[in-house]
């Protein structure tokens, strides 16, 4: 022990830029681990909180790990919560799961509810049967949507009368069946939003109308902003193009903070553009501020367009029969649980 | 010149929103309804237990002492006045917090002595009281997680490096969290002794 830095010294002396590349790497560590910050942020929560049993894909509206249930039972199941959906717009999936061991089944519906966010996007109406086969209990989860619909007790009722008696004698589709013939009674009879035709209008308007915004604003300001310069003169045509494009993109997106920035951009970018005689090489400038703009202008569209195919994918995939969650439940803890 | 002076404008801007000033807004309040969400889920509790009360002492031998534990319990939860400003008063929140901790043991000793009365485990109200009463403890549960989270969020930006300076400036201290109640109880491992049966 006491020979070894000793017997070392002269080899770490001997090559003195260890040290510094020692000393570099440390630096260049620190600042890797300052960067990243939001994702490192998230791991010490994912490995501290225990993530035992994993969360399947939504794949279908009836998901059977157990395979307890043959497929015509699944398909007759499936079909009626998928008839269901079309008439109503509401999203029911049926899990089962051997065991949810350590967690309390519960938590565990919890988590797989606002994993999946089943319900629609702006309505949020999803609800989760979840039956644990080998722990012998089941619940049925409920979106805060629906929280009037099917409230605890509701579910407990379904829970104790349709489901227990059946679980028994080992009839689980029976079981499954009258306790999803009872909440789809119960949710007929809410009022909720009319469901969409399959277009899925609401939420391509919102994605298409931020490209088409950003790629008016961009074109149309370096079409107008010469005619406004001509009009009313160099510094005064600047000022109104900077002041008009702030107030059209506050009109637009009632953001103050991006209509500011956009009303200075414009600002800049007219005072640029008024100065771009005087600089001489006017052509030169003029094509490279328009070769940006139409490589952002087709970004933009691109961005804009695969939002909306993504979103047309989903919605005629649902149609078709196959499940898709519509990512606007959100589970509050609402339901009741019970066991058999 | 002109140019010039905008673009210094325009690189303060840019650089207040880039050092967390606006993400603290949002964090906060995010953090806020969170904890909104908890105290209505409390509420929601602490309105219930009347009702239970009301119900098991129709239980004419019901033992006394237990249901005193929960209405003593419950008067004291409720008689703490929460504000927003209990968010930043460790103190507070920690007073809060134990006696909600303490209604809700009292809560779960009423309904395990319970099933040692038949004729109340049949009662349908008492079965109803008892889902209810569940349901409200799973929505304190997520409710309680999700302000948690949304506290970590608000606490790692107030204290790591670009935006503590931003939190410094502004006072933005990091905000208490949902702890343990029984710490010491928890990590000391309890004593099995089967010799001598209590009742």
């Amino acid at each position: 022990m006491a020979t070894d830095p000793t017997t070392h010294a002269p080899a770490w002396r001997s090559k003195p830029h260890w040290h510094r590349l020692a000393a570099w790497l440390l630096l260049a560590l620190a600042f890797a681990a300052m960067l990243p910050l939001p994702a490192r942020a998230q791991m010490p929560t994912e490995a501290a909180r225990p993530r035992p049993l994993a969360v399947p894909a939504p794949s279908a509206r009836v998901i059977d790990q157990t395979g307890t249930l043959d497929s015509a039972q699944r398909a007759g199941l499936e079909a009626r919560l998928a008839a269901f959906e079309q008439r109503k717009g509401s999203q029911i999936v049926v899990l089962m799961v051997p065991t949810t061991q350590p967690e309390d089944i519960a938590s565990y519906a919890n988590r797989v509810g606002n994993e999946w966010k089943i319900g629609r996007k702006d309505v949020g109406d999803g609800m989760l049967v979840i039956v644990a086969k080998d722990d012998r209990k089941m619940r049925i989860e409920v979106a805060k949507t629906l929280e009037g619909a099917v409230p605890d007790l509701a579910a407990a009722r379904i829970i104790d009368e349709e489901m227990k008696p059946r679980f028994r004698n080992g009839d689980f589709a029976g079981g499954l069946n009258a306790a999803v013939d009872r909440l789809v009674g119960l949710v007929d009879g809410e009022l909720l939003p009319q469901p969409e035709q399959r277009a899925g209008s609401g939420s391509d308007d919102r994605s298409i109308d931020w490209g088409d915004f950003a790629i008016f604003l961009f074109f149309g300001f370096f079409a107008v902003a010469p005619v406004v310069r001509a009009i009313l003169g160099k510094a005064f045509g600047t000022m109104v193009m900077g002041g008009g494009m702030g107030a059209v993109s506050f009109f637009i997106t009632h953001n103050m903070f991006i209509s500011v920035i956009a009303g200075l951009v414009a600002l800049i970018a007219s005072a640029f553009a008024g100065s771009r005689p005087a600089f001489g090489g006017a052509g030169g400038s003029g094509t490279s501020v328009r070769r940006r703009s139409s490589s952002s202008g087709s970004s933009w569209g691109g961005a804009s367009s695969s939002g909306s195919s993504d979103w047309s994918s989903s919605s005629s995939s649902s149609s078709s029969g196959s499940f898709s969650s519509g990512g606007g439940g959100d589970f509050g803890g609402g339901g009741a649980s019970g066991d058999w | 010149m002109m140019i010039k002076r905008w673009f210094l404008i325009l690189a303060a801007v840019v650089s207040l929103s880039g050092c967390g000033y606006n993400q603290f807004q949002a964090l906060d309040e995010a953090s806020k309804s969170a904890w909104s969400e908890v105290l209505n889920q409390y509420q929601r509790r602490a309105d219930l237990v009347p009702n239970i009360v009301a119900t098991v002492k129709g239980e004419a031998a019901f033992e006394q002492d237990t249901l005193t534990k929960v209405i003593e319990a419950r008067a004291k939860a409720t008689s703490i006045q929460v504000t927003p400003e209990t968010l930043n008063n460790p103190e507070a929140f920690q007073k809060f917090q134990q006696a909600q901790g303490e209604l809700s043991s009292a809560l779960s000793r009423l309904m395990v002595v319970s099933e040692r009365y038949p004729d109340l485990k049949a009662n349908q109200s008492f079965r109803d009281l008892r889902v209810t009463l569940e349901g409200t403890e799973n929505r304190i549960t997520v409710a309680r997680n999700r302000y948690i989270e949304s506290v970590q969020e608000y606490n790692v930006l107030a204290r790591s490096f670009p935006s503590n300076l931003t939190a410094k400036v502004f006072g933005y201290e990091p905000k208490p969290n949902f702890s343990v109640q029984n710490e010491a109880q928890i990590s000391t491992p309890p004593t099995v002794d089967f010799s001598a049966p209590k009742k």
